[in-house]
């Protein structure tokens, strides 16, 4: 698993991150190119989710209990990860995929949509999430950051690689972005669990 | 008579029992922060904190965990929602092989 990055590192923004208010409140401020980062990722998100189109246009019935044609995994390897094989079996998969697949993309991209309405209407910068918004927040920063661990190859790279990439190397401020929405994850999880840690189970 | 009855009874919930024992495995990825994996983990399935934890350091240090047991249909339930949340999870009968 990730480790989030710490507040010294230079890619961390000078905020606090996400703060608890009370019961149900969790309390972030963005700056005006923060704001703009997430609003534009998550619509990228949104956008990969919209993809792929299918034909289950052809039959109503199919496509209002969200049966989608095709029950192959997705050939872009991003998308794969989003949209994972939930048998280890391919005649399983396929099948599960068919009748799940659709529904996945669009809690995934209701997800998003959430984070980017919010940010949207909110240009101060000033963003309080109750406990079912925060939920969707760590789903949607979570499938961005999933997606840019594809493209920066998390899977073989080490730490250290990502961390010495050259100045001129593109992928550096994409894993700038990648570790400063892991250490605003862990912030929002931080807030949440305080409360969770306060409930008898 | 009576006894008849219940005997069939619990054959038929053998019948059912038999196709119980199917699990969901949640593998190890290098993306989801550790806090991210144990917070999925209690709000999905409502596992305490420490079961949580257990289990998400099972995931780390293995490089997999079963994370729920139950028929297949709530094994699909499970998978689908850890896909909601990014977690890398499959499912599987119970007596395979991990």
């Amino acid at each position: 698993m990730g480790n989030a990055a710490t507040r010294g590192s230079s890619t961390v923004s000078e905020q606090a991150g996400f703060t608890r208010h009370g019961d149900n409140a969790f309390i972030a401020q963005f700056s005006e190119s923060e704001r703009e980062v997430l609003i534009n990722l998550a619509g990228q998100i949104i956008e990969l989710l919209s993809e792929r189109v299918d034909h289950s246009d052809d039959d109503p019935l199919a496509a209002m209990v969200g049966i989608t044609s095709h029950d192959s995994p997705p050939d872009d390897e991003v998308l794969l990860r989003l949209l994972p094989n939930a048998y280890a079996d391919g005649v399983d998969a396929a099948e599960f995929r068919r009748y799940t697949e659709s529904v996945l993309r669009n809690k995934k991209k209701a997800h998003a949509m959430s984070m980017r309405v919010l940010l949207k209407s909110a240009s101060d910068g000033g963003i309080e999430l109750d406990h079912e918004n925060a939920n969707a927040w760590l789903g949607a920063i979570n499938d961005i950051r999933l997606a840019l661990g594809v493209r920066l190859k998390v899977e073989e790279r080490t730490h250290d690689e990502l961390e010495l990439l050259a100045p001129d190397d593109p992928l550096r401020g994409v894993y700038a972005v990648y570790s400063w929405l892991g250490w605003l994850q862990e912030s929002l999880l931080q807030a949440l669990m305080d409360d969770t840690s306060n409930e008898v189970n | 008579m009576v006894k008849t009855k219940s005997k069939i009874e619990e054959e038929i919930q053998a019948i059912f029992n038999s196709d119980k024992p199917w699990v969901t495995i949640v593998w190890d990825d290098p993306v989801n922060l550790m806090t991210y994996v144990t917070y999925v983990f209690m709000e999905l399935f409502g596992y305490s904190k420490e079961r949580a934890t257990e289990l998400m350091l099972k995931v780390h240090n293995e490089g997999k965990a079963i994370v729920s047991t139950g028929s297949r249909e709530e094994m699909e339930h499970d998978v689908a929602r850890l896909h909601e949340f990014g977690l890398w999870a499959t499912l599987q009968r119970g007596d395979q092989a991990l």
